[in-house]
């Protein structure tokens, strides 16, 4: 019998001993960190990022927190007064659908040509059953959903690394490769073509304004949470890119 | 010979019995967060109510002491005395609490889809996509098993994890040579300030 169990292969033992800790056996803590918590989380944390730009950085955060508390928060806050929410919702939906450009283009370039084919029949259906983008019946009665992309995802896709936190003016976090990435897809958005350039800023600046109105607190929200927001939010938006570049 | 086949009639048993396990994690979060958007829904109730309601159902699915360890992470927590710790314990979940209802509350009035679980290793994460204002959100909830009940542990939102966003806070907080008086005053101050 001795010879017999002695054949059977370590890791099948293992396999038998884990199964039982996984169903019943208590796996508190007290003063252990369990292995398995530790590196889900160490992983990440292999290096404190570097930011060598974060006077700069600092500066700028402050700048548009200032910004969006004075300027863009109460004309949301006003604009929000007056336009129920129904109505903006739809005119988001509407700078959603016309920068299908964007997504399409860098679903191609990323080879995900059946997302970019989704988009194409989202930006179909939603600019004429939808009546210029208004509407979302490509979501609501056909269930496709929107394929978010942009050049800095591409980027990132073929292996460029985000490079150095910046935040831009107005625009908010970025890294390098974003900023880069957001040129290309400029002479995507089909608003930037409107004549005079004036008005297209004006658009552009009315759509973000309108955003702004449909998430009013979260802004705040997500401030609560830190004790430092600029790294805070830096931090959370490193990691939403990368996970946005890796879906 | 017998004891062979006692292993692996033991391996027989104990397949099913995991699968159950997802079913049991899926029905927990499900109940859970249909009763916290329930209550959120609900005209009737003023928010002071709202809140605490939704703070009884969700005190024992979330596993507040562990991610207040977690939070600080082995690097730190052993650093602080045993009265420093429970201090700690007690801001920070009080500010988990803040942080969840805030978020869960700018999501007010749409739906809430789950996809199927995924087990990690020994956990199970559970990714929902909540509809809110024509946008998708997704919430990925990790639930690990604590005393035979599955319970939360972490949540990301947009996969941004809460408690990789804390850890790295704290690190750079201790790193730069933050005491932990100072932070439990912190903690303090902000907690009081809502």
């Amino acid at each position: 019998m001795a010879g017999c169990c002695s054949a059977i292969p370590i890791p099948l033992l293992l396999l038998v001993l884990m199964s039982s800790y996984c169903c019943g056996v208590d796996t508190s803590l007290d003063d252990d960190f369990g292995d398995e918590f530790e590196d889900e989380f160490a992983q990440k944390e292999a290096q404190r990022p570097r930011d060598p730009f974060r006077l700069y950085n600092r500066f700028m955060f402050r700048v548009n927190d200032r910004l969006y508390f004075w300027v863009m928060k109460p004309a949301a806050v006003g604009y929000s007064k007056v336009v129920p929410e129904g109505g903006r919702i739809a005119v988001n939906r509407f700078f959603r659908n016309i920068t299908f450009p964007i997504r399409f283009v860098n679903n191609v370039l990323q080879l995900k040509f059946k997302n970019a084919g989704v988009e194409c029949a989202r930006f179909g259906v939603n600019t004429t059953i939808g009546v210029l983008g208004f509407g979302d019946p490509a979501r609501l009665r056909l269930g496709l959903t929107p394929r978010r992309e942009d050049f800095g995802q591409t980027l990132g896709r073929y292996g460029a690394g985000g490079g150095f936190h910046l935040v831009l003016p107005v625009l908010g976090p970025s890294n390098l490769r974003d900023a880069a990435g957001k040129v290309p897809d400029c002479f995507l958005n089909p608003i930037n073509y409107v004549d005079p350039i004036a008005a297209a800023l004006i658009i552009n600046a009315y759509g973000k304004e309108n955003y702004t109105s449909l998430h009013i607190g979260e802004y705040e929200s997500l401030k609560k949470d830190a004790l430092d927001p600029y790294t805070f939010i830096r931090d959370v938006y490193e990691r939403n890119r990368e996970k946005m570049i890796k879906e | 010979m017998r004891k062979c086949s006692a292993v692996l009639a033991l391996l027989l048993v104990v397949q099913p019995v995991m699968a159950d396990d997802t079913a049991d994690a899926e029905k927990i979060l499900k109940n859970t967060v249909s009763s916290v958007l329930d209550i959120l829904k609900a005209e009737n109730l003023n928010k002071k109510k709202k809140r605490s309601r939704i703070e009884k159902v969700i005190s024992p699915v979330f596993d507040f002491p562990l991610m207040s360890k977690l939070a600080l992470g082995r690097k730190h927590w052993p650093c602080l005395n045993e009265e420093e710790k429970k201090a700690f314990t007690g801001l920070f979940v009080a500010r988990l609490k803040d942080s969840y209802l805030e978020k869960i509350n700018l999501f007010t009035d749409e739906a809430v889809e789950f996809k199927s679980p995924v087990k990690v290793k020994k956990k199970i994460h559970m990714p929902t996509l909540v509809i809110s204002k024509g946008e998708e959100y997704s919430i990925l909830y990790k639930l690990h098993k604590s005393s035979d009940e599955w319970r939360i542990y972490d949540f990301e939102v947009q996969g941004v994890s809460m408690i990789s966003t804390y850890r790295s806070q704290y690190n750079e907080y201790f790193a730069n040579n933050g005491t932990v008086a100072d932070l439990l005053e912190k903690m303090k101050k902000r907690n009081e300030a809502e």
